[in-house]
């Protein structure tokens, strides 16, 4: 196995072929991150706010994601859940200046945490704390308090401070996820 | 309007592969179960997607939903979540099939809003093939609120150079017109480039939306069919579409363009075949158009008659069968081809041949189309025998002698089989036929006896039952037919026997002599089996053995002249009120020109229909009416007139009014509408002034509000005057304020208000407000059992009219009395004439009238005797004060 895989990630080709879903709150910066993870001429040069969901694709080094970009506004909210049960992986998108929102958005994330979809199949939710190009904006530290994240205990999460405008962030994030996402198949599957 | 069947994407290929299922084992989706697809739908949220499977599930469930199979919401939200997800395949096939899919859902599923950005993205993507579904799916689910969003990728998808996708979004904005038309409304611009397209299904389609972006506005329609005429559309579709918007315009306008009506013309000889039959029908069909105008589209269609395309033959016959009642001379010019087509080998076009020719022939050729016709009439389908059914029908009334070659025809073509809608036809045409021609009628009648002999319809047995049993005893031999009725009694339903005893009563009723025997058949009727017989048969008894001949007359004959609605209102009225001190009131119930027992009659399809004003219904108003406190007090109406309008249809505020009238007081209803959609009218009434001073409004109830374009009631209450008058005639002002409002939307512009006053015409009150017509079957005896007390006589000289038919129709109009016996129709030719007409006075007393005209030869003057009865004098002079 160790070698075959390895042999044909060298080789670029049998990409694992994943599909994981992307929430947080509107206006935190979901199809922006997801527009920069693809490649430059596939990108489109407006965002407007998300109506439901599109299904976008985008790789890294050993894996081929397709992406739930779901809406984030309020009314939409309930149809993330319906979502998780399919997918291998969750990204969470916060806005690190809205300090005003915290509280609210504490209650959404620990909705998709304990959510049984995500909980129990124990898949890797990878939380970006976006926009931290803006000055004022939370650290990751300050932000994992603030959402009481170091209380959770069941579950695989990990935090990274990302811009999705540049892009600052994204690459370790997704390497992350792209491991959890192997290991935790591999998991399911002994 | 008619929208090219729109193409069904993915269609191609789900065909290929059900063909070979097909040839396996018939219809693969013949016998689904909707449970256990709803079940499989599951399989669209698996990972990876199984493209094939989930193409051939998700067509099998938009196969149960077009079947029309009802779903729960939630088990349809379900699905739909399912189907969201396929979005991450790239399957060209299944991705087409997910946007019908989107479409079928979009009424079913809750939610459907959410695919929006899913769509947006498919129809701004670079895949061509996915685009124009995507539009049309987008369209389906989306609403106005939503609609501004994508508002921008409609622009330009509607000026795409990529034909499918500009036609796709063009008429998906046909279908928003109807939900957000403000919105498409927007986009002009981009639908006016589109109708410069070359592509012929993209003209055709810009151009239906442009014109329905712009129907409200005359001018601006008028002004768009001028534009296009002069420049020639390339697409025939276009060019058919304009014809007819060009044809809306010439009808609706009252002083048509000529340089429309040229263009229609010119048409005539475009090279297509499609756009030539369109003009010639638009010219047949306008109204008031001079032969000389009408002969160039004549010939048009008679070129069309000889194309070997089976389909443009049968158009132009049809369209020349429509004509030929409005313009028989022009349309006898085709006789020649026409004759030719009766023997074509395709029946339909043969029968319309044969029924143009029927009605556009000469007297003598009349037996022999017969002939032709009765050669295949079993050949051809019913709806095609009904028109040869009314064509007879419209040539028994040119040619009142032809009813010996029509009569056994009919008959024959009633003793085949048929359908329901068939066999009502011939009924109702041999009941037309011994209505207008005396002649016919024991012919007819026989015929009829016949019929119900072996008829499997009840309705059609009630009917004839209830004609023989008003027309039958008149005739010489009364006695044969009541061997007919009788096996009724003893053979049929129940509804049919109850109707056959009704008849036997009415022969009792109107035949003295007959009557021992009757009686003896009723009784035999006692013992039926079911209480609506035996009650009817014990009722008409009871009044033929005891009653006097006047109560016979009043119950048996005339039947019950209320209208239902107002009967149950009545009824529901005093039961509610439980005071049962003293009985009910008939005559508080409104009455109706009908009788309750009296069928609508049945327009035939071929004669031209004419424009009449709708007959007044009392029972909509009534409702309207009684919510309003003011005049709970007035009682029951007891007529309502139709609309007349106060103003010129262009006014800038135009106004309507309904008279209701009631025991003691007459309701005016002003149906105002306001056109300016720069104003708000404020507190808007109807100011009256009698220049008498008899007449003043006791109470009058405002519109608060009266935003643009919507129409609101405005009512004065006037009361019957002491002095006993009931005509009069009083100055109408419409009084309002204005605010200024802003024409977009609808927003005030400021605070202020100023008022304003705007004459209206004068508001006439007749003695026909005060009067009902009610028909009675039976004139002479009524008018015996009125006394002579209230009996009132006028003779006076007519100017304004210059003969019988029209002097006929002035008096029924004045009086208000509907004519009764048929008595209102003037045999030609003759210089003295009788009219029986009956009515009601508010208050329930019965006016009876017999007016003579009659025209002196000297010099055409016309002259008028007039007696009017009443069972209470004062109102017969109140009545005959209307005429003098």
């Amino acid at each position: 196995m160790g070698f075959f895989s390895s042999l044909s990630s060298l080789f670029g080709m049998g990409k694992k072929n994943v599909s994981i879903v992307v929430v947080g709150l509107d206006n935190s910066g979901k199809t922006t991150i997801l527009n920069h993870l693809k490649t430059p001429d596939t990108r489109s040069q407006q965002i407007v706010p998300t109506v439901g969901h599109v299904v976008t694709h985008f790789s890294t080094q050993n894996i081929s994601f397709q992406a739930f970009d779901m809406a984030g506004q309020m009314k939409y909210r309930s149809a993330w859940e319906s979502f998780f049960s399919s997918a291998s992986g969750v990204i969470f998108v916060l806005d690190s200046s809205d300090r005003i929102r915290m509280e609210l958005l504490k209650d959404e994330l620990w909705m998709v945490m304990d959510h049984k979809d995500v909980a129990s199949r124990g898949i890797p939710v990878v939380i970006l704390a976006n926009k931290m190009d803006i000055p004022g904006a939370m650290t990751a530290a300050d932000i994992t308090t603030a959402l009481g994240l170091n209380l959770h205990r069941s579950g695989t999460w990990s935090i990274h401070s990302t811009c999705g405008l540049t892009g600052d962030g994204l690459d370790k994030a997704m390497q992350q996820l792209s491991t959890e996402v192997l290991k935790c198949l591999e998991a399911r599957k002994s | 309007m008619s929208i090219a069947p729109k193409n069904k994407g993915g269609q191609p290929s789900r065909m290929k592969t059900n063909k070979k299922d097909e040839e396996a084992s018939g219809n693969v989706y013949a016998h689904l179960d909707k449970t256990s697809v709803l079940q499989e739908c599951r399989a669209f949220n698996e990972t990876p997607i199984n493209n094939k499977k989930c193409t051939f599930i998700l067509t099998k469930l938009i196969y149960i939903i077009q079947q029309g199979e009802p779903i729960g919401r939630t088990e349809a939200t379900e699905a739909f979540f399912g189907v969201t997800k396929l979005w991450q395949s790239k399957d060209v096939n299944l991705r087409r099939m997910i946007y019908l899919g989107v479409k079928e859902m979009a009424e079913v599923s809750d939610d459907v809003i959410i695919v929006t950005s899913s769509l947006t993205k498919d129809m701004t993507g670079r895949e061509d093939l996915y685009r124009a579904a995507a539009i049309r799916a987008l369209c389906k689910i989306t609403d106005t609120g939503m609609l501004q969003t994508i508002e921008r990728y409609m622009k330009q998808a509607i000026v795409d150079r990529n034909s499918a996708i500009s036609s796709s979004a063009v008429v998906s904005s046909i279908h928003l017109m109807r939900k957000s038309a403000e919105v498409v409304r927007r986009w002009a611009n981009e639908v006016q480039e589109a109708v410069s397209s070359d592509n012929h299904m993209v003209q055709y389609h810009a151009l239906a939306l442009l014109y329905q972006i712009r129907a409200n506005d005359r001018l601006a329609v008028n002004k768009l069919v001028q534009k296009f005429s002069k420049n020639a559309l390339r697409s025939p579709y276009a060019v058919c579409y304009l014809i007819r918007i060009a044809t809306r315009c010439l009808v609706d306008d009252d002083q048509p363009d000529s340089s429309v009506f040229t263009f229609i013309e010119s048409c005539l000889r475009h090279k297509s075949e499609m756009v030539v039959y369109e003009a010639a029908r638009a010219i047949v069909s306008l109204p008031q158009t001079t032969p000389s105008e009408i002969q160039p589209a004549i010939t048009a269609l008679q070129m069309c008659c000889t194309s070997p395309k089976a389909a443009v033959r049968f158009a132009a016959v049809r369209t020349l069968n429509k004509v030929a009642m409005a313009h028989p001379n022009a349309v006898m010019s085709c006789n020649v081809d026409l004759e030719k087509f009766i023997t074509d080998p395709n029946r339909s076009i043969a029968t319309l041949a044969i029924t143009t020719l029927l009605k556009t022939g000469a007297e003598s050729s009349v037996e022999r189309l017969m002939q032709q016709i009765s050669g295949f009439v079993n050949e051809i389908s019913d709806e095609f025998k009904i028109v040869v059914v009314d064509a007879i029908r419209s040539l028994c009334s040119r040619y009142p002698r032809k009813h010996t070659v029509m009569m056994p025809f009919l008959a024959k073509m009633l003793r085949n089989d048929g359908s329901y809608d068939y066999k009502k036809a011939i009924v109702e045409t041999i009941i037309a036929i011994i209505e207008e021609n005396p002649d016919a009628k024991v012919a007819g009648l026989a015929h009829l006896c016949e019929f119900i002999e072996d008829c499997e319809h009840d309705n059609l047995s009630t009917r004839v039952l209830h004609l023989l049993g008003r027309e039958a005893p008149k005739t010489p031999n009364p006695s044969s037919y009541i061997r007919f009725i009788y096996n009724r009694v003893i053979l049929e339903s129940t509804k049919v026997r109850a109707a056959a005893v009704t008849a036997l009563a009415k022969f009792g009723a109107q035949c003295v002599d007959l009557r021992p025997s009757i009686q003896v058949l009723l009784k035999r009727c006692l013992l039926d089996s079911d209480d609506e017989v035996r009650d009817r048969a014990t009722f008409y008894l009871k009044m033929l053995t005891e009653a006097a001949e006047s109560l016979i007359h009043n119950f048996i004959l005339d039947g019950l002249q209320v209208s239902p609605a107002g009967l149950e209102r009545s009824i529901l009225d005093y039961l509610r009120s439980q005071s049962y001190s003293s009985a009910f009131d008939l005559r508080t119930v409104p009455v109706v020109q009908q009788a309750l027992s009296q069928p609508e009659k049945r327009v035939p399809q071929l004669i031209e229909e004419e424009e009449k004003p709708k007959a007044p219904k009392v029972e909509p108003y009534a409702a309207q009416l009684a919510a309003i406190p003011q005049f709970a007090a007035l009682g029951p109406v007891f007529k309502s007139t139709a609309r007349i309008a106060l103003t010129e249809s262009i006014a800038e505020y135009t106004v309507h009014m309904i008279k209701h009238t009631f025991a003691n007081a007459v309701v005016l209803q002003f149906e105002c509408k306001n056109t300016m959609n720069d104003q708000l009218l404020l507190d808007v009434s109807v100011e009256l002034e009698d220049p008498d001073g008899e007449w003043e409004s006791k109470e009058t109830v405002q519109i608060n509000k009266l935003p643009y374009g919507e129409i609101h009631s405005a009512y004065s209450l006037l009361e019957f005057p002491d002095s006993g008058a009931i005509s009069g005639s009083l100055g109408a002002i419409l009084k309002f304020k204005v605010m200024d409002v802003d024409p977009t939307s609808g927003e005030p512009d400021s605070e202020d208000t100023y008022d304003q006053t705007y004459v209206l015409e004068e508001v006439e009150v007749n003695v026909s407000d005060s009067v009902q017509g009610v028909a009675k079957t039976s004139f002479a005896s009524a008018w015996e059992a009125l006394g002579d007390d209230g009996t009132r006589e006028e003779t006076f000289q007519l100017s304004t009219v210059e003969n019988i038919p029209d002097a006929v129709k002035k008096i029924t109009e004045i009086l208000g009395l509907v004519p009764c016996e048929r008595s209102d129709r003037v045999p030609e030719g003759k210089t003295q004439h009788t009219v029986f007409l009956s009515g009601v006075f508010r208050g329930g007393y019965e006016v009876l009238s017999k007016a003579t005209v009659a025209v002196d030869p000297s010099d055409n003057s016309i002259a008028m005797n007039i007696i009017i009865k009443s069972n209470e004098p004062l109102v017969a002079d109140l009545v005959i004060s209307a005429v003098v």
